[in-house]
């Protein structure tokens, strides 16, 4: 199994109470790597439109090796959602940096969270 | 009024409007210098405010000494969409061969810089991620 191909799976959130991300899917096809992530909303899942992702080294050392690092942009209209992730000690981590386009006045923010791969 | 859009029930927050401005900058502002004083990436990082606007001046470790990579204007994040208290920045650097992402945080009084070093020029070298952590310090860097 490759780096790249540890990235890949579907991954849970490992706080069930989040009221962020619940989960988040990373795929590869002929074109590269996708991700498809899931928010939990008030009625139930709210799915995001996928993203490209950019697959970097990441030089930070696991066990002695390298890894790969994903960095994705989902547009969804009235936010903008840049992420990047990694896996660090074998927990997947989803850091996002969400713009807000619309005029709702809310602040942009950042948040963190941690996956773990479905069993 | 249009029903507020959100992607995940966090973003679902009743806010008097919140501007770049209103957003208190006090941690992120300072001089920061890496822990890793082996680093061969960014060795510090003055942040600062001018016109309203966050700035970032990176000095990198190069060669023949540390290399300024000059100031660029950072877009200020909040601990969450209804907070005023900055928790963090993004900005970039283009540095002609490549551009350079960077995304902070601050984490326990650490400043957590993630970096995207993404190569434009036919060298090559393959884009990569690194993340440093930055101690402010009482040391003033020259700018």
């Amino acid at each position: 199994m490759t780096h790249e191909d540890k990235l890949l799976g579907r991954w849970l959130n490992t706080n069930h109470e989040t009221r962020g991300i619940a989960e988040c899917t990373v795929a590869r096809d002929a074109y590269g790597i996708t991700v498809s992530i899931t928010g939990v909303g008030e009625d139930g899942p709210i799915q995001w439109p996928p993203a490209r992702a950019t697959l970097l080294a990441n030089v930070e050392e696991e066990a002695g090796q390298r890894t790969r690092a994903l960095l994705a942009t989902f547009d969804l209209g009235f936010m903008r959602a840049e992420t990047h992730m990694r896996i660090n000690k074998g927990v997947f981590v989803i850091v996002l940096f969400a713009t807000f386009l619309d005029d709702s006045g809310r602040a942009n923010y950042l948040n963190r969270e941690f996956f773990y791969r479905q069993p | 009024m249009s029903k507020m859009q959100f992607a995940q029930i966090c973003d679902l927050v009743e806010t008097d409007p919140i501007h770049a401005r209103d957003i208190d900058r006090g941690a992120l502002v300072g001089n920061w210098i890496n822990s890793n004083p082996d680093t061969s990436s960014i060795a510090r990082v003055n942040v600062f405010e001018e016109d309203g606007k966050l700035q970032l001046q990176a000095f990198a470790v190069g060669q023949a000494g540390p290399g300024d990579w000059g100031t660029t204007t950072a877009n200020v994040f909040a601990a969450g969409p209804a907070s005023r208290v900055g928790a963090g920045f993004a900005a970039t650097f283009n540095l002609g061969f490549a551009e350079v992402r960077l995304q902070a945080m601050i984490m326990k009084g650490l400043l957590v810089l993630a970096q995207f070093h993404l190569f434009k020029d036919d060298s090559g070298r393959e884009s990569y991620f690194m993340r440093e952590y930055y101690a402010k310090t009482h040391e003033h860097f020259n700018r």
